[in-house]
Parts: structure tokens; sequence; C-alpha cells
């Protein structure tokens, strides 16, 4: 109680290798964390470049990086606050042909993700490597955090079973987003992620922990694994990656 | 106080919220707000400050940074050891937002002087009591915070408080002098967003402040609670 992290632990983040789907909001606060934690080695997987809107949200970003890869940029800080830790820049899209051979060079997966296509092909990816997932969302002033280890609770889709109607969620363009709120998503995030990958285990395993930034209000909603769910279930019927943009109505965002 | 046609793009995300607007930006940029201890906690309100586009931030800390310092202070990085914290986190806050005014307090002592002229003091750090009857005597809003290990707290207290008895709050391992045990940096960057989101609420005047309550957050077992502050 109370302490940092044991020696032992630590020595345990060191060997710790995670991958973070995404290096804008969620990802910012995620990346920073690990690193200073002393995490062996991240890998950064976003193909955007460093806008000026993102600015006020994403502070691994500086101004100067507008219109830089955010991989690069990303990497660049984290090499400035632990230059012992390795960082994989990976500029690429997470697709259904490339998120196998990923995740299996890593122990964890972050979701910063700010798409539902891709965040079913995370759960799915997770789920049939085996990988525990920490998992958060962002919406105005509201956010969800919690952690899906396949085989010790609920995943995604046992959440969720299928997509919102396309069009009906708005994204963070359409609906803003304050700045702070990834901030204290991401900041959760990372530490579920540390303790996961310390041994601990009180986690946020099968519940989901609801913010809303406006009134300072948390809430905690249990979760379980969904014995019908598609593909952690009792008899699953999703055995392979699919198209996720299809799943989701043809769109990505 | 006007925004520039970047700034609208900058902030757009911000200025779409119905609680924000061009009006609620303004106020932010329009904000001045004293930042007192910049460890792993005041380095994530930092830099969620500078990026929210509040105009005038000044960084009270005289501790010399340390490497160990870097095991969570994310406003930090390794070629400023030795700089004095307020100075080193004040770099990556200009690298953020070039438009902002960053200052930087270095000494000790005067707190009626550091809180002066400020909408807001937003404290980690320093002397509670000192700074609770110098914001309330210059009208002043106030936020505390802070952090022992995995575990962290944060109250606000809005403009026109009366200095409430911190008494209450001792025993938690929070106040700055108490908290021999340090930081879980994740943790503690938990507890520092939530400063800075007090702190944007209060000069937006929007939504429920942390008023009259302690918020108090457990980083191993992932638990929040609230405590009642009179």
């Amino acid at each position: 109680m109370g302490g940092p992290f044991s020696a032992e632990e630590r020595e345990r983040l060191g060997r710790a290798s995670v991958l973070l789907i995404g290096t804008g909001g969620l990802g910012s606060p995620v990346a920073y964390q690990l690193a200073a934690a002393g995490v062996g080695r991240i890998g950064l997987c976003d193909m955007d470049r460093v806008d000026f809107s993102n600015l006020q949200r994403q502070v691994l970003h500086f101004t100067d990086d507008v219109g830089r890869p955010k991989v690069e940029s990303g990497a660049a800080k984290l090499h400035a606050l632990a230059p012992d830790v390795v960082v994989e820049s990976l500029p690429v899209a997470f697709t259904s042909e490339n998120a196998l051979e990923l995740l299996s060079r890593f122990d964890l997966v972050i979701d910063g993700s700010d798409n539902f296509a891709t965040r079913y092909l995370v759960n799915d990816a997770c789920v049939l490597s085996h990988k525990p997932q920490v998992h958060g969302s962002i919406f105005r002033w509201d956010g969800q955090v919690t952690v899906f280890q396949p085989g010790e609770g609920p995943c995604y889709r046992c959440l969720y079973p299928s997509p919102p109607p396309p069009g009906s969620v708005p994204s963070c363009a359409e609906a803003g987003v304050i700045g702070v709120l990834p901030g204290f998503i991401g900041s959760l995030m990372a530490m579920e992620a540390l303790k996961l990958l310390a041994g601990r285990s009180e986690t946020l395993t099968g519940r989901l922990l609801i913010y809303n930034a406006l009134d300072m209000d948390l809430a905690e909603v249990r979760v379980k694994r969904s014995p019908a769910c598609p593909i952690c279930g009792d008899a699953p019927t999703i055995t392979g990656l699919i198209d996720y943009v299809a799943f989701c109505g043809g769109v990505s965002q | 106080m006007s925004l520039t046609e970047q700034e609208v793009v900058r902030y757009s995300r911000h200025i779409i919220l119905p609680e924000v607007g061009g009006r609620g930006q303004k106020k932010l940029k329009g904000a001045s707000i004293l930042l007192a201890g910049l460890g792993a906690a005041g380095s994530a309100a930092a830099l969620y400050l500078a990026a929210a586009g509040v105009g005038h931030l000044t960084l009270w800390d005289g501790h010399l940074l340390t490497a160990q310092d870097l095991e969570g202070g994310i406003a930090h990085d390794r070629s400023r050891i030795g700089q004095p914290r307020a100075r080193s986190a004040a770099v990556a806050l200009r690298a953020i937002n070039p438009a902002a005014q960053i200052d930087v307090l270095e000494r000790e002592g005067d707190v009626a002087g550091a809180v002066a002229g400020r909408h807001l003091a937003v404290a980690s750090s320093g002397d509670w009591q000192a700074l609770s009857a110098a914001a309330a005597g210059s009208g002043a809003g106030l936020i505390l915070y802070g952090t022992h290990g995995a575990e962290g707290a944060a109250t606000a207290l809005p403009a026109g408080f009366e200095v409430p008895d911190l008494a209450a709050a001792r025993g938690l391992g929070l106040f700055p002098e108490e908290n021999s045990v340090p930081a879980v940096a994740a943790a503690a960057g938990v507890i520092g967003v939530v400063a800075a989101t007090e702190a944007v609420k209060l000069i937006l005047g929007v939504g429920t402040p942390l008023a009259g309550r302690i918020l108090r957050y457990d980083g191993w077992t992932a638990r929040f609670w609230e405590e009642a502050l009179r």
C-alpha cells in the first residue's frame, strides 16, 4: 500500500512491451507515462500527421510539430524523457492485414483509437492473440475506461455486440472534446497498463469506469463475459479477422 | 481579448462545445493562473493547462530537476536536469503553446505577492494554509491536489470561498509537507489532470466544481471516492 512499484515490479516493466494504437488524445498521456515508468519497449502505431486542431489536447505534440508524422513527433518526446526506452515507430494504419503480426511482438495493447472499426479490430485481434487490452474512449466531457483480459472477463463485443448505425455518433471534430478529458482517461489507462505489466491483480478487468468531467462524477459498472459473445463466448462464430469498415457500415470514422 | 484565425482552428474542438464556445475560449486566453509545484502531478496539470489555451501561467517551483523527477515529470526532459523545475517545465509549455505567457517563480516566500492578480492558484506544493489565506484575500479561486504513492486527492475552492478547515484534509498524506512517499507517476497524472479540469471549469464558469468535496483516487485498486471538506 502507498509506495511506488517494487524493484522486482520495475524490472518486469523494463522487460515489457506495449503497442499503442493511436498517438493522439489518449495515446499522448499513455506514451509519456509508460516511458517515464520505465516500460522497455513502446510501439507507436499512427499514420496521421500533427494538425493545429490536435494541440489543445494531444500534449505529446508541440506547435513546431504541425505537419510532422505523429509517430516521429511522439518518439522524439519519449527519447528526451527516457533515453533508454526503445520506441518502435509504426506510421501505418492498423488493419486486418497487419494486426495479428503487430500484436505478436507486444505484451499489451492500448486502444487509443477514435473510431468503431478500429475498436472492433483491436478487440478481435486481442482476443484471437490472447493479449490484454486497455480500452478508453472520450466524447465531449464524458469518458470510459476498462481492461479486457481474454479468459478473465468480458471483451469489447460483450459490452457492445454491434456498432452504432453509421452517422449516429458524431466524431470529435463534429462534437468537440474538452482538452483535459483525454488527459484524465489516458493517465488512468496508463496506470492500468502498468499494473497489468507489473503483475498486480486489482485492475479494471470486468469493471467499466464512467467519467463525467463537467460534474467531476465517477461511476462504475460491473461487466461480465457474455456466453453468447461471437468471439469470446462459449461457441465463437468469429475465428479470424474480418472487414471492420464494412462491419461498421462502411465508415471508418 | 479576441481569437486569431489560427487560434480558432487550434481550439476548434473546444469552440464547438456549447459549454466553451468562442466566448469561453477567450475567457481561457484572458485567464491568469499560478501553478505551484511541478513534480509528477504538477507536470500533467501544466501541460494540459497550456494546451487548453490558458493565456498566462506562472510556474512556481524552486527545486532543481533531478533524474528521479523524470520518472514522472512529463513536462521535463533529460537535457534540463539541474535546472529549476519551473524553468524546465516552462520550456515544454512554450513549445506546446507559444502564444501563452509563461512566467517562472523560483523563490519561496512571498505567497500573497505570488497570488496577487491571478484568477486562480493551482497548488500541489507550498504552504497551503498561507495560499488559502492569500487566495481568499485577493478573490482568487484555489485548487489543491496532492499525491502519496499511487493515491491522490484534489479539491476546488471557487473564488469568494471562505478559508476552509484544512485540518480535515490532514492525515491523508496529501499535504505537501506530508507526502514523503514518491508518487506513482501515472496515478499522479490522473490527479494532476483532475486539478487542470477543475481549473478550466472554474475559469469557464461551467459544470459542478469539486467544491466542498475532496475527490480521492487509489491507483492500485482503480477506485474513486469523495470526502466532505467544510
